[in-house]
């Protein structure tokens, strides 16, 4: 019988993975994902969980001893925060290449320069290009099932990939929530043991990892993980089906739409700030906005068909970047370019503009949504956005 | 959207820290009992791994869905809980108090000596004093609770016990018997609940 | 274009000015529960305290007759009562003293 918890998204996410039984997890403190190694060594030491616990020596070694493990057939856990994360950079691709479906959690921080302990996505977004899967929960209870969909997904054959499992930091790290959790039973029907392939070292089957290669097969390398990333969103959606049916849940693989059967205006966001987002809409359509929801659930795989097919039905989409790519296109965040891109080829496509929300930590308002709505609003009007990015709290432009 | 009853708790880092998050939690949790949506959390900025900084808790309860659930600290307060007498003389604790507040202070002195310190006293509607040092002798030191960890030593065997029963008898936020069922130290609830000394100021 | 509410304002490139003698944006006094008390006809100035004190609180004076106390920072860790050489100091209880308050808005 699911049991319910009051956990914080730190302690959620060391529930979801001792339940997930993994075998080696290699730590580093640093604000704010620290917690979930806090409580992931207590169940080690009081014998709740059957896992090697090593301390790395940085987040470089952490991946690199993940690495290692994964790599002689062990379900791994790692994880990191803000400038930890980037610090590991140089080990994301020879792990996504050598296919070992490591799992890093990254509680998201705000990159240096200076000290910033608040949420900003671009640590996590920043490395999203290194081949690894990559999504965001929204609450503690959408991190604790993250964990496990992940691990399924990242393990399947036809995948073979690691995977990052995000969430804001302090918003969902730190602040508790009601989560529920399931009996182990569930979780052993849903998640198989991690049987891993015959690339694994193994001293029966001698094998080497990362040989050197000729730049003429260095295309072949990146060819095999992108075909992998061509299979995956129907391996998503086997595993989302099979966690709704067997935890009760109701998650939607990629897009989660929310009042959007007659909205105008949208607002497209991921992660922590979509929780009030959602209020921010109920209270709009109290006022006559026919404003809804699209929460992406997955940024790697980016769902192009999914996103196309439900941001096609509205007039004005505005995108909530908590990330910044300086230089980029918009001049904004990221999410943008992925979204004009999904719709490209749809013959009559929503405007689309986007918000700098969150940056930082910064808490997103109630007020903040509606600002943001009455912008989208006027762009539909005059049938046009007035710019790509608009920052949020920092500016007084509504059109 | 209904209104959010919000309490702040003011502690001190590493020596009274898991104290000030017990008061906050053992409020949230006793209203949790009573059917309220709550939520309790400690301040994301104030870094209480210094002995005796001043750093702050949060506990809020409203009758309806909490909907700003992500915000950095309690703008309004109704109800100030000082952990450690001392603190007011260095920090402003009424701070954000639009009316109407009360000030519960953990100390052996009376309403009036801590009054002394206070000089912007016309936000308060009450001042309560209990003795929570004298009663449970001792405050737990335990980090097992924080940055979102899991507490593995249970809620409420030291000072924070007296306290809550003092927020009991001074706000009527949370009944006593809530309280009880959510309280490891329940011989110190009940006897902070009655040694509590109320001043109402108008 | 862009408004940035000035207690928001960063400096460029978040490069502060250092501070020199004191930080006044970071007031330690109201950190102690205890503050030392000093009876100068028992103090030897065997500067102790000015040596031990991890905040430099206690300073010679100007004419050099005496140890000067720093109330905005003391911390109450009470280290100059234990390396005191002369039973100079003692340690009192803070609310017993109506100055030295160090009423912050916010802890930083």
């Amino acid at each position: 019988m699911a049991k319910e918890m009051t956990l914080s998204g730190c302690a959620a996410s060391a529930q979801a993975v001792k339940m997930a039984k993994v075998d080696v997890i290699c730590s580093y403190p640093i604000r704010p994902y620290t917690a979930a190694m806090m409580e992931l060594a207590k169940m080690v030491a009081e014998g709740e969980l059957d896992a090697e616990f090593i301390h790395g020596e940085g987040e470089h070694a952490q991946l690199s001893v993940v690495y290692g493990a994964s790599a002689a057939g062990a379900r791994t856990f790692t994880g990191s925060s803000g400038v930890g994360v980037t610090y590991a950079m140089e080990v994301y691709s020879p792990i996504s290449g050598a296919r070992l479906p490591v799992q890093m959690m990254i509680a998201d921080r705000a990159l240096d320069p200076p000290g910033d302990f608040g949420s900003e996505h671009t640590d996590a977004m920043s490395c999203r290009d290194q081949g690894w899967i990559m999504g965001w929960a929204e609450s503690p209870q959408e991190a604790f099932d993250n964990h496990l969909i992940n691990y399924r997904i990242g393990e399947d054959p036809r995948v073979m990939l690691p995977q990052f499992v995000c969430q804001d930091g302090y918003f969902v790290s730190h602040i508790p929530g009601k989560v529920l959790i399931p009996d182990q039973a569930q979780v052993d029907e849903f998640l198989p043991p991690y049987n891993p392939g015959k690339h694994v070292l193994d001293p029966k089957q001698p094998v080497s990892h990362g040989p050197q290669i000729r730049p003429d097969q260095g295309a072949i390398m990146d060819l095999q993980r992108a075909e992998a990333f061509l299979e995956m969103p129907k391996v998503i959606e086997e595993a989302v089906g099979d966690f709704n049916r067997i935890f009760g849940r109701h998650y939607s693989p990629f897009v989660e739409e929310f009042l959007t059967d007659d909205a105008e205006i949208v607002f497209f966001i991921q992660g922590g700030h979509a929780a009030t987002a959602r209020y921010a809409v109920k209270h709009l359509r109290e006022r006559g906005v026919k404003a809804g929801l699209v929460k992406l659930r997955f940024v790697r795989p980016f769902p192009t068909t999914q996103v196309a097919e439900s941001l096609a039905k509205f007039k004005g989409v505005g995108v909530v970047e908590t990330s910044t790519s300086y230089g980029g296109s918009m001049r904004g965040g990221n999410l943008l370019v992925e979204v004009r891109a999904a719709l490209y080829d749809v013959p009559k496509r929503p405007l689309t503009t986007s918000f700098m929300a969150g940056l930082g930590g910064d808490a997103v308002t109630l007020k903040d949504f509606y600002w943001m709505a009455e912008i989208l609003t006027n762009a539909v009007k005059a049938g046009r956005v007035g710019k790509t990015v608009y920052w949020a709290g920092l500016e007084q432009a509504v059109a | 959207m209904a209104h959010v009853q919000e309490i702040t708790v003011w502690t001190r880092g590493v020596v009274k820290d898991k104290e000030g998050r017990d008061v906050a939690n053992g409020i949230a949790k006793a209203a949790d009992k009573e059917g309220k949506f709550t939520q309790a959390f400690d301040n994301y900025v104030d870094l209480p791994d210094r002995v005796n900084v001043p750093v702050r808790k949060y506990a809020r309860i409203s009758d309806d869905d909490i909907e700003m659930k992500y915000e950095y600290e309690n703008e309004k307060p109704q109800v100030v809980v000082v952990v450690d007498a001392t603190l007011v003389k260095g920090i402003d604790v009424l701070r954000g108090v639009e009316k109407d507040g009360v000030l519960v202070v953990n100390t052996n002195r009376t309403p009036d000596e801590i009054l002394k310190f206070i000089p912007n006293q016309q936000l308060l509607k009450s001042i309560a004093c209990v003795d929570a040092d004298g009663i449970a002798g001792e405050s737990t030191v335990d980090f097992s609770g924080t940055e979102g960890g899991v507490d593995a030593v249970g809620l409420g065997s030291g000072i924070a016990a007296p306290l809550l029963g003092a927020v009991a008898k001074s706000t009527g936020l949370v009944k006593l018997e809530s309280l009880a069922a959510v309280v490891k130290n329940k011989e110190g609830l009940f006897k902070g609940h009655e040694t509590t000394v109320i001043k109402n100021l108008h | 274009m862009f408004n940035v509410p000035q207690e928001r304002a960063v400096p460029f490139g978040c490069v502060t000015p250092a501070p020199i003698g004191e930080q006044p944006m970071m007031r330690t006094g109201n950190w102690r529960e205890f503050r030392p008390v000093i009876d100068h006809e028992q103090c030897n100035l065997c500067m102790n305290c000015v040596v031990w004190c991890p905040d430099a609180c206690w300073q010679l004076s100007e004419n050099e007759e005496e140890v000067v106390w720093n109330s905005t920072y003391c911390k109450g860790c009470l280290i100059c009562v234990n390396e005191c050489s002369h039973d100079a100091l003692t340690k009192a209880y803070e609310l017993d003293f109506p100055d030295g308050v160090v009423r912050l808005e916010k802890p930083f």
